[in-house]
């Protein structure tokens, strides 16, 4: 939201040119809301004067070009005078004669219209032999609006007479010496209002703590004279329930020409392109109060109605209707949109974007002009269905106060009266139907709050009296009746957000300053806060496998329905996206270690050559849902390890990463691995018979695996390539039950000894290990500890069996041990291994 | 599978066998006789086209989940014994040296700041992924018809909820208000505060660019106690970001609108001198977040009498300041898994 100073000041009671604009900003940040931009139109303008064309020559050395002899009044120095005090300035503008009063660009001034891009400073040029002093400048040149057709002609009558004095800086003139300060939009979300000018200074004499006075014809309904009718119209309102106000009124015998110079220049300023003498009104009026309004050129509507008069109101479009818009862009309605039409075609969409063939232009002699609210929703839907973003659409999707419609209108009509010479025909309509001033679910004339001075100084930590709170409140136009304690507040018309307490505390608070209110930390007791235990969990996977070397990624939440595919997840479990920005993003995700293998080929790719990525993250099945009946997520750990090196079979370099995970949590209880037959949405990426379950006790906490075949060549794995991915609430339980597993360290040597034994193949290694474990156990002498593991697996050519060794170590609480008490103790283990597994002691 | 056409319970007899019988499993659907049937489809009567076809489609279905089966049994490896520690005549593998080992940065930050937070005295609840339109919209004081409501800004799924409503997938940390207030209720009544911080990944319904990303991660603040104002929401943030940065800075806010809060404000710190690269207007304030007085609707709704405890909310983005503290240029790295990046992390 651009607001001019200049402006804001023309229709303010408080003296805000006085205040240094550095203050004014800082302010408005604290008070009003950030600030994005600020322009010193004025200082755009320094070494511009006003001066007065005494003579006119031709060139001599140029058909197209003159030699103008300007009056500057005197006031530039340094400059190569006749003897008269007049300056010679060659010019080639089209139309160029004596008498006329122009600006004149001297020498060291900037082009204001190439501050900003690529500023053009002006110097004394010899042009065709003939030197010339700076330039004479163009509408366009000057930053007034677009016009580059011929020099700036000041007319005495549009500035006074006192302004056109040689001499005179050109900043004097069309109210050009001002600031505009851009202001963030965003804060304004709930303040139409302040989408307007006017609202925006009232902000300001309230956070100076001034009292405003918005002018007469705001506050006040107007009354509208009846007029005789000759050309008749019609207006309906057939969407009452999301246009709650239309209003409209005819203008005959308008001229369409440009409007003012000061207008033209103002709307430029604010960034609004200057059309025309009534279209500039209502872009005027829009900038000043946030009303946006739209002018029909009255016969266009008549041509397009059926019979002699101009019908038009609100209706909702209906599916597929046609409409082209200004700048003939073509939309296809739906029956969401609203549409402001005549009884036979829509001549616009309402609140967004005037119809292109309705429009007035330079032809229109009568003028159907409308002033109408709309629902701020609707407006929005409709500006994102249709991807039409305009000033007017922007201020409607505020929902502005259809109370004020009135006062704008008889504003505009006055205005459009002024610039155009046309005149009222007929009455002004008037169709509300916000009845009990009720709109959907916002009501616009609140009820007065009823607040206590307490109610306020709790919630901001202050201690302002009823008359400070008074003062603040009337200063912005409020009403505040003081009743027993309480305070009854009445907001004004044109506010739509005060509804309670809070909305009274937010205006106090910000209108006396936040930077005022009192610092201080919440007093608390000193009990110790509890660590959420699945943020620590994770914190201690993090620190155990970046330990090991591994690099944590974080990859996105949705997947690609071609991933759960080559993967063999079933798509039909995943929750999907009904707005997936792409089929990339289409699913919420299984499990995360597909979404882990699809970074592996691309990091090989990039010359890592060994590497294990984890990932801890949530997922999500379609069924399971919580007790509040949201799905149900699960929180999982996803490592992945690959390597361009092919060592031994990569499921076992998993498998460590595994048990050293389990071990850094401080997991005593022993991990079981075995082979699985029932395949689920996360564990179907696994190669079979290289895969396992993994378990401790009966409970399953997830899966370890090289992967498929075909999951490979999908995603472009290295042959070395293997992952495991675990349930962390079942860590996190297990982590929590662990016990201490110390024992204490005995005073004797202990014992080493190796044992081997010769299995069948096919033996899995962890019977054996349990049988010799239980062996060793079982009998090993008292008061000993012994330990068992394993230190190599040897399977030969044939693969007809294989040999694995033990180291033992036992040592003795009690006493020195002998060799000879070990060598028993293992004879008894081989031959129980023996009995149970038929091992061969080698 | 048992047909019922003669013509095709013949054709499925010949074709296995021929099938078992065949070294490469895949020749048979190429096989004439399957073609032949499948052209015959068109000169049937209407009315046996589609049980015929479907029948038929089941035998090819069968046909290549055999010659799958085949082609995945002959590319697999030899089974291995999942039990062994290591591989046969190998050693243990090793692990990757520690020095490449990197926590995620943003991972790290998420530690870093709820550390501050628990010292502080604030429980930490993380968000949920999926929610629903309560517990994003409803409960937080969102109109019906709010812009926030519609799926311009937020992904929903296709799946509803029990009021038939689509779960969402969160804009906003701000989802947890509700709960955690209500979770936390009792704490009101044993005259201790609600104090929780709410970390979380949260998504965007916009496109991707070197600022920009649809997935995110956000920390909420809840503080809800007796007689709590708005100058302690400014001192708590002061505090909290005076901790972060290492240095005394002062927190300010201004206006804003928010519908869970009232009033509502976005904060702002003095840059610190770490991030400072000048002494210009511009470079003197860090703007952070968004925060407010929270709602009396908010609290109404999770049970708590607004007349009586008052509280504030916050909420800020956590990327940027990884990525102004370690000068990353851009946010999409954060989630493309790249080494490249995630190595220079410790």
């Amino acid at each position: 939201m651009k607001v001019s100073i200049n402006w804001a000041q023309h229709y303010s009671n408080v003296d805000l040119k006085s205040i240094p604009t550095s203050e004014l900003l800082t302010k408005i940040g604290e008070q009003l809301g950030a600030v994005e931009d600020v322009t010193e139109w004025g200082s755009r303008y320094d070494n511009i004067v006003v001066a007065k064309i005494v003579s006119v020559s031709k060139h001599p050395n140029a058909d197209k070009l003159n030699l103008c002899l300007i009056d500057d009044g005197g006031v530039t120095k340094d400059i190569e005078r006749n003897s008269d005090g007049l300056v010679q300035i060659v010019c080639g503008a089209p139309v160029v004669e004596a008498g006329m009063i122009v600006a004149w660009l001297t020498p060291g001034a900037t082009v204001p219209a190439s501050v900003g891009a690529d500023p053009f400073v002006l110097d004394t040029r010899e042009i065709r032999g003939i030197p010339s002093p700076g330039m004479l400048g163009t509408p366009s040149e000057l930053g007034l609006n677009d016009d580059h057709s011929g020099l700036l002609s000041i007319d005495p009558k549009e500035v006074g007479e006192a302004n056109v004095t040689p001499g005179t800086p050109f900043k004097n003139l069309y109210g050009l010496d001002d600031v505009v300060i851009d202001c963030e939009n965003k804060m304004f979300t709930h303040r139409p209002d302040c989408f307007g000018i006017l609202g925006v200074a009232r902000e300001l004499a309230g956070i100076t703590g001034q009292a405003f006075e918005s002018p007469d014809w705001y506050l006040n309904a107007p009354k509208f004279e009846s007029k005789p009718t000759t050309l008749p119209v019609k207006i309906f309102n057939d969407a009452p329930d999301l246009s709650p106000r239309m209003m409209a009124v005819v203008i005959k015998d308008v001229t369409i020409k440009p409007s003012p110079i000061w207008m033209q220049a103002a709307l430029t300023r604010v960034g609004i392109k200057s059309i025309n003498n009534v279209v500039d009104v209502t872009n005027f009026l829009m900038q000043l109060t946030g009303q946006p309004m739209h002018a029909f050129d009255y016969h266009k509507i008549v041509d397009r109605s059926s019979g002699d008069a101009a019908v038009l109101g609100p209706r909702m479009a209906t599916d597929k209707e046609p409409l082209t818009v200004l700048g003939g862009k073509k939309l296809t309605l739906t029956a969401q949109d609203i549409v402001l039409a005549t009884d036979q075609e829509p001549a616009d969409l309402a609140g967004v974007i005037g119809g292109g063939e309705t429009e007035v232009d330079d032809k229109t002699s009568a003028v159907l002009l409308t002033c109408a609210s709309f629902d701020m929703y609707a407006i929005r839907r409709a500006t994102m269905r249709h991807g039409v973003f305009t000033d007017a659409a922007m201020r409607y999707t505020k929902g502005q106060s259809p109370l004020q419609n009135d006062r704008i209108l008889a504003h505009a009509l006055e205005n459009i009266i002024k610039y155009t010479g046309g005149q009222q025909d007929g009455d002004v309509i008037d169709l509300k139907s916000y009845g009990d001033r009720v709109f959907g679910s916002e009501t616009f004339v609140h009820e007065p709050v009823m607040v206590t001075p307490e109610f306020i100084n709790v919630r901001l930590g202050l201690n302002l009296s009823v008359e400070q709170i008074t003062k603040l409140l009337t200063d912005v136009e409020f009403e505040v009746d003081v009743v027993g304690g309480e305070l009854e507040i009445n907001a004004p018309f044109w506010r739509t957000d005060i509804e309670i307490g809070e909305d009274i505390v937010e205006e106090v608070g910000r209108l006396y300053g936040y930077d005022k209110l009192p610092l201080e930390l919440p007093a608390r007791s000193l009990s110790a806060t509890v660590k959420n235990p699945l943020l620590e969990i994770r914190s201690h996977i993090r620190t155990v496998l970046t330990r090991a070397g591994a690099n944590e990624a974080l990859t996105y939440s949705f997947v690609h329905g071609d991933l759960l595919s080559k993967v063999g997840q079933d798509a039909s479990h995943a929750y999907s996206l009904s707005n997936a920005l792409s089929p990339e993003l289409q699913y919420y995700r299984l499990s995360l270690t597909p979404s882990l293998l699809d970074k592996v080929h691309a990091n090989i790719k990039s010359g890592y050559g060994s590497f294990a990525l984890y990932e801890l993250g949530k997922t999500h099945m379609i069924g399971k849902l919580t007790e509040e009946g949201v799905p149900q997520e699960s929180e999982r750990l996803a490592v992945v390890i690959a390597g361009t090196q092919q060592q031994s079979a990569p499921y076992y370099a998993a498998k460590r990463y595994l048990n050293t995970l389990l071990h850094g949590l401080g997991i005593t209880a022993t991990a079981t691995y075995q082979p699985f037959e029932q395949k689920d949405d996360t564990n179907t990426y696994y190669a079979s018979a290289r895969s396992a379950e993994v378990l401790v006790g009966d409970t399953v906490i997830g899966y370890i695996g090289e992967f498929s075949a075909s999951v490979t060549r999908a995603l472009k794995l290295p042959a070395y390539c293997a992952g495991f991915e675990l349930d962390v609430a079942a860590l996190q339980a297990l982590a929590a039950d662990a016990s201490s597993v110390y024992s204490p360290i005995s005073r004797f040597p202990k014992i080493e000894q190796d044992v081997s034994l010769q299995v069948p193949a096919e033996l899995p290694y962890a019977d054996l290990y349990g049988v010799v474990r239980s062996a060793l156990q079982a009998a090993k002498p008292d008061d000993t500890r012994v330990d068992v593991e394993p230190l190599d697996i040897y399977q030969s050519d044939d693969k007809s069996h294989k040999n694995v060794s033990f180291r033992v170590r036992v040592v003795s609480f009690q006493r020195t041990l002998q060799s000879a008490a070990v060598n028993t103790l293992l004879d008894q283990v081989a031959e129980v291994a023996h009995s149970q597994v038929g091992a061969k002691r080698l | 599978m048992n047909y019922t056409n003669p013509q095709i319970v013949e054709a499925a007899r010949v074709l296995k066998a021929r099938q078992a019988e065949s070294a490469d499993k895949s020749d048979i659907l190429k096989a004439v006789e399957l073609k032949a049937l499948f052209d015959q489809i068109k000169t049937l009567p209407p009315e046996q086209r589609k049980e015929f076809g479907q029948e038929l489609n089941s035998l090819r279905r069968e046909l290549q989940a055999i010659a799958d089966e085949h082609k995945a049994a002959a590319e697999a490896l030899p089974p291995i014994d999942v039990t062994a520690p290591f591989d046969v005549n190998a050693t243990l593998p090793p692990l990757i040296p520690s020095e490449q080992g990197s926590r995620h940065p943003l991972s790290a930050e998420i530690e870093r700041v709820t550390d501050i937070f628990y010292r502080m005295g604030f429980g930490v609840v993380e968000s949920p992924e999926l929610d629903d339109d309560y517990h994003m919209f409803g409960a937080l004081n969102f109109p019906e018809g709010h812009p926030a409501r519609d799926d311009y800004d937020t992904f929903m799924t296709v799946q509803k909820d029990a009021k038939a409503k689509p779960f969402v997938a969160p804009a906003h940390t701000s989802t947890m208000q509700h709960r955690v207030i209500k979770q936390y209720k009792s704490n009101l009544d044993n005259g201790e505060p609600i104090a929780i911080v709410i970390p979380g990944r949260v998504f965007r319904n916009e496109d991707i660019d070197v600022t920009h990303e649809h997935t995110f991660y956000q920390l909420e603040g809840v503080y809800v106690g007796k007689n709590i104002h708005a100058g302690h929401l400014i001192a708590t943030l002061q505090t909290y970001l005076s901790e972060y940065f290492q240095q005394d800075l002062k927190a300010k806010i201004q206006p804003f609108y928010f519908p869970f809060t009232e009033p509502s404000f976005e904060f702002a710190v003095e840059r610190p001198d770490i991030l400072r690269k000048n002494d210009s207007e511009e470079q003197k304030w860090l703007e952070l977040g968004g925060c407010g007085m929270i709602h009396p609707n908010v609290l109404r709704e999770a049970g708590v009498d607004p007349e009586v405890y008052t509280g504030f909310a916050w909420g800020f983005g956590i990327e940027r300041m990884v990525m102004m503290r370690n000068t990353i240029e851009d946010i999409r790295h954060f989630e493309s898994g790249k080494l490249e990046f995630l190595r220079q992390f410790s």
